[in-house]
């Protein structure tokens, strides 16, 4: 019962680190000439990775996933008020810039 | 009622702390488009001075502090099967690796400090020392909380599994905030 949990985490663990490495890719692609260029891309990428490691974090690090249906809910929610309020200040920001 | 549906009842850690969670992630996000509202609105500024940061540095950072998670959620699971030695011995590796990302963090502050960004130098450096500063009393505090945990797996008469995963959900929430700040402070563009 122990050794798949000690393996699932592992997984877990190898995702979200890996998820951080894919920002090495999503920094390039922003890259303008070796200049620093803004990128509406980049940076909706970049929020959205974050969040997904938020949701993996939470279910698997802090074991959300074998919690009651209400803290799943409520964490699953917190993790989308996040992702709407992040992404939505920074693309109305840049409409009206 | 089957083994995994028993097991969907139990609640990770104290409540009360849970409410924690919720609240503080909130007043970081509020913080967060904040921030991001005035890069949009000040973009070119924003990416020079974001350019004085070093990205690999933030991954590094990122990675030392998601491996501390995996570690203090592995004394989560030693202690649930009783083996409460290796219990501790993750508490530790996750303290250790909690101190290497601070000891990176100050070195990191002291070399733009060196190189003239401080915290009114721009607005981008004033919201990078407010969210990585605040960040890190999270950070200390956690420290405090490993203690706990560690002088609770220390003491047979004083090992409580809600305690202990209490302690752990609270290191879990430092790098929670740690996943979004990273994001915003050294990809977004």
């Amino acid at each position: 019962m122990e050794r798949p949990a000690a393996k699932r985490l592992l997984t877990s663990w190898i995702v979200v680190v890996a998820v951080t490495l894919l920002y090495l890719v999503v920094d390039g692609s922003a890259d303008d000439g070796g200049a620093p260029g803004a990128s509406a891309t980049a940076s909706v990428a970049a929020i959205v990775l974050a969040l997904a490691k938020l949701r993996i974090i939470l279910r698997e690090f802090m074991d959300v996933r074998h919690a009651p249906r209400v803290l799943r809910a409520v964490t699953d929610g917190l993790v989308l008020v996040m992702g709407a309020c992040l992404l939505g200040t920074y693309l109305v920001g840049r409409a009206i810039a | 009622m089957s083994a995994p549906d028993a097991e969907a009842e139990r609640f990770p850690g104290d409540p009360d702390l849970w409410l924690f969670v919720v609240v503080e992630s909130l007043v970081f996000t509020s913080y967060f488009c904040v921030y991001l509202f005035s890069r949009t609105q000040h973009e070119q500024a924003f990416l020079e001075a974001q350019s004085a940061l070093t990205m690999t540095l933030g991954v590094v950072d990122t990675i030392v502090l998601l491996t501390s998670s995996w570690a203090i959620a592995r004394c989560v699971q030693h202690t649930r099967a009783g083996r409460y030695d290796a219990a501790r011995r993750s508490a530790v590796a996750t303290a250790g690796l909690g101190a290497l990302f601070f000891a990176l963090k100050v070195t990191e502050w002291v070399h733009l400090i060196g190189d003239g960004h401080t915290f009114t130098s721009s607005d981008f450096m004033q919201h990078f020392f407010f969210l990585t500063s605040i960040h890190a009393i999270h950070l200390i505090i956690g420290f405090v909380v490993l203690g706990v945990l560690v002088h609770q797996l220390s003491d047979p008469g004083r090992r409580s599994l809600p305690t202990i995963e209490t302690c752990s959900t609270y290191w879990h929430t430092v790098d929670l905030f740690w996943v979004v700040i990273f994001a915003l402070l050294y990809v977004v563009r």
